[in-house]
């Protein structure tokens, strides 16, 4: 995997600019082209309203370019996503671009579906103002393949109100350590007369996605570095695991996690007073006027936590890649991160669009966001990443419920990934 | 002579054009049949012998497929649990809806007969994903409605959805509550078919109300409640949304389905051969299990 660091993304860009004025110009679309260019997107109200704004814009200067969005909220997961977007290729039906989640990446730029856009990223000094490490996420055997859009890193969302209620103090800059997080949490979880728990001081999470900072803050994870096989082995996974065991059936500071529903509609009715949510819960907390804040996950041997983003890719048989680049600046411009950061969407990629009062003023600690990125590890997103999910999440709940041993499922979720990990490389030719 | 002879044998003008606008009548329908029903069938029956991904490369893979499922400990977990679903599921949805029939089947005032069958029948037309999320809420452990009256006259709360030795039975009360209202309005309806002067005989002869029941009423509505269990069954053993809104199929995989195991196969890990293989055994067992009901009817249903 390349490393693209700002200093290389501002050289290229700088040499980009001088190639320009030496009469080297790029092949840009031009503004009287005729075409119609297919966007599969992904998201909610949010997204679709940058996203549509952010088309009139583009039309504005290719007036003749019909833009056809189909956007998925991803209500069947991300499983459910990438069959829809393969379908689409194997019916010849596919779009001209695409946008999808870290969790897609690898399988999609496996079977090689997209064009590489280091030339397009390097011409653009815009992209300078992104982290270089979601284009470095973005990169499929060394070539960009993705241009990231936002981003989510799981934090503590907490009731502000029921912590004042308890005479329980915030977490002084949003920091905890995990004994400190499970006290917090036993105060936060009150019982009526008959036993009965009225107020849950916290919601054990039910994805995939919400569990990973308590591997990463304990400095371990559930799959290998490379994400080429499984390490639930690893002792510090079944003592994570064993934490979030003993917050439910020790300390019932939580509901055991059905594979259900999650408990945000409880959270936003004051009867869990955290919960384990990236920024997109922002769009429900304002519309709930719910006075929350956010902290960084709670660390053991680090205040790791984990991220999941977007990106766009152009697929590599489409007929505009001239207009399908031009329509992606729009779509990534701060002008349309700005409006997905402020409702709610996401964190902005771009550092000027997370960086506005408005972003900023909700939650109060909205700063945290950004501060934690560098403490950040991406969600294991291997070629298989919807059978690891699942898997995963089957023995996760199983044990929770103490339905398996801790021991057991680790050992039982071990050998389920490597067989999954196994047929992958089968397939790949391996 | 010959000719004489072909020319008796061939068609009429007549007849050859009212044969061809019966198949031009019969074509809409034949194409919708072999484009929706009969080609899926053929496709997912090759495919479940392939390794299919164009994008990777497809190819044969023989029986591998039928190996992987019949030798894979949660396979064989996930079909037990769809037997074991469609038994229970079908022995009180055909029960329960005969029992509500037999006490509706009486007089009463008219608007107390339709408030009763309405009631019963009122879960059939809502929709299975809007009445999981209800129960869903009323299963909740902790702040569940249920539990909350439990927990109100001094007994244990139940775990009724993370519990694994619970989930299944959850799953089916809810399956009969929602169902056995069909089934019970097809069973009035038989049971308005057996003949009144029967039963008034055997009544003015001192019959007691079980054995006319049993040596009447039941040899009447026979073949309706051969074609409950069997439309039941069908359906029990293709159970899906409401699994898939309670539960997941979890924990573990003690709730999982074999439809809901097809579609996160196909759809979710895009393994759609292996999707394919599982599709034909469950088609296979619902052959077999409709044919095993087909050969018991013989004996007991009243031709």
């Amino acid at each position: 995997m390349n490393k693209i660091s700002r200093r290389s993304l501002l050289l290229s860009s700088a040499a980009f600019a001088a190639g320009v004025n030496l009469g080297i110009a790029p092949a840009f679309a031009q503004s009287d082209e005729t075409a119609t260019l297919k966007l599969q997107a992904f998201g909610g109200d949010a997204e679709l309203g940058a996203m549509t704004n952010a088309i009139a814009r583009f039309n504005s200067k290719y007036p003749n370019v019909t833009v056809e969005l189909e956007i998925d909220a991803i209500s069947g997961g991300w499983g459910d996503y990438v069959t829809k977007v393969l379908g689409q290729f194997n019916a010849g039906a596919a779009a001209d671009v695409y946008g999808t989640a870290i969790e897609t990446f690898q399988a999609f730029s496996s079977r090689n579906l997209w064009m590489p856009l280091d030339d397009f990223v390097a011409a653009n000094s815009g992209f300078s103002d992104f982290a270089p490490s979601l284009f470095e996420q973005g990169s499929y055997n060394g070539a960009i393949n993705y241009v990231p859009i936002s981003w989510n890193n799981i934090m503590i969302n907490y009731n502000r109100d029921l912590f004042d209620a308890a005479g329980v103090a915030y977490p002084v800059d949003g920091k905890w350590t995990w004994d400190e997080f499970r006290e917090v949490a036993k105060k936060l979880t009150i019982k009526d007369a008959s036993g009965t728990v009225t107020q849950f001081g916290y919601e054990v999470p039910n994805q995939n996605f919400f569990i990973q900072p308590w591997f990463f803050s304990n400095g371990t994870s559930i799959l290998n570095d490379d994400w080429s096989a499984s390490n639930m082995l690893d002792p510090k996974v079944a003592e994570s695991l064993q934490f979030l065991y003993d917050l439910i059936h020790i300390d019932g500071v939580s509901p055991i996690p059905s594979s259900g529903a999650t408990m945000d509609s409880q959270f936003m009715a004051g009867q869990v007073a955290m919960i384990s949510r990236g920024h997109w819960i922002v769009q429900s907390a304002k519309s709930n006027d719910l006075n929350m804040d956010v902290a960084i996950p709670p660390s053991k041997e680090s205040d790791t936590t984990v991220i999941g983003f977007g990106g766009y890719a152009i697929n590599k048989a489409t007929a505009n890649p001239d207009l399908a680049k031009a329509l992606i600046l729009e779509l990534t411009n701060e002008e349309t991160q700005k409006e997905e950061g402020e409702k709610g969407g996401g964190v902005p990629g771009r550092l000027s669009a997370a960086s506005t009062e408005a972003f900023l003023s909700y939650p109060p600690s909205a700063a945290l966001y950004y501060q934690t990125l560098p403490h950040t590890k991406a969600v294991p997103s291997p070629a298989n990443f919807q059978e690891v999910e699942k898997i995963v999440i089957r023995y996760y709940t199983a044990m929770m419920a103490g339905e398996v041993s801790i021991a057991d499922g680790v050992k039982q979720a071990d050998a389920e990934l490597n067989e999954s990990f196994a047929r992958l490389k089968q397939q790949m030719g391996g | 002579m010959t000719a004489i002879d072909v020319s008796r044998n061939r068609p009429s003008e007549l007849s050859r054009a009212q044969a061809r606008t019966g198949y031009l009548f019969v074509l809409p329908t034949a194409v919708l049949y072999l484009t929706f029903v009969l080609a899926p069938v053929v496709v997912t029956c090759i495919l479940a012998f392939a390794y299919f991904d164009p994008m990777l490369g497809s190819h044969w893979v023989g029986f591998d497929n039928f190996a992987r499922f019949f030798s894979d400990r949660r396979s064989l977990q996930i079909l037990s649990n769809t037997l074991r679903f469609t038994f229970f599921a079908v022995t009180f949805n055909v029960a329960i809806g005969l029992v509500l029939a037999i006490a509706l089947n009486r007089m009463m005032p008219s608007w107390l007969l339709y408030f009763f069958r309405l009631s019963f029948f009122l879960p059939v037309i809502i929709a299975a994903a809007f009445v999981s999320i209800v129960w869903s809420y009323l299963y909740g452990d902790d702040l569940g409605v249920i539990n909350y009256y439990l927990r109100l006259i001094g007994l244990p709360g139940v775990r009724w959805l993370t519990d694994a030795d619970q989930a299944m039975t959850s799953i089916i009360i809810m399956d009969v509550w929602k169902n056995t209202g069909f089934f019970m309005i097809i069973f009035i309806a038989a049971l308005q078919g057996v003949p009144k002067a029967i039963i008034e005989a055997a009544v003015m002869d001192g019959t007691p109300a079980w054995r006319q029941f049993v040596r009447i009423t039941l040899p009447y509505i026979s073949p309706v409640v051969f074609f409950c269990i069997v439309y039941a069954s069908i359906g029990a053993l293709q159970v899906y949304e409401s699994i898939v809104i309670l539960t997941q199929g979890g924990p573990g995989d003690t709730t999982r389905s074999l439809s809901i195991l097809i579609v996160e196969e196909g759809f979710g890990s895009f393994q759609i051969g292996y999707a394919a293989a599982i599709s034909v055994v469950m088609t296979a067992i619902i052959l077999v299990i409709t044919a095993i009901q087909q050969l018991l009817s013989r004996r007991w249903v009243q031709q």
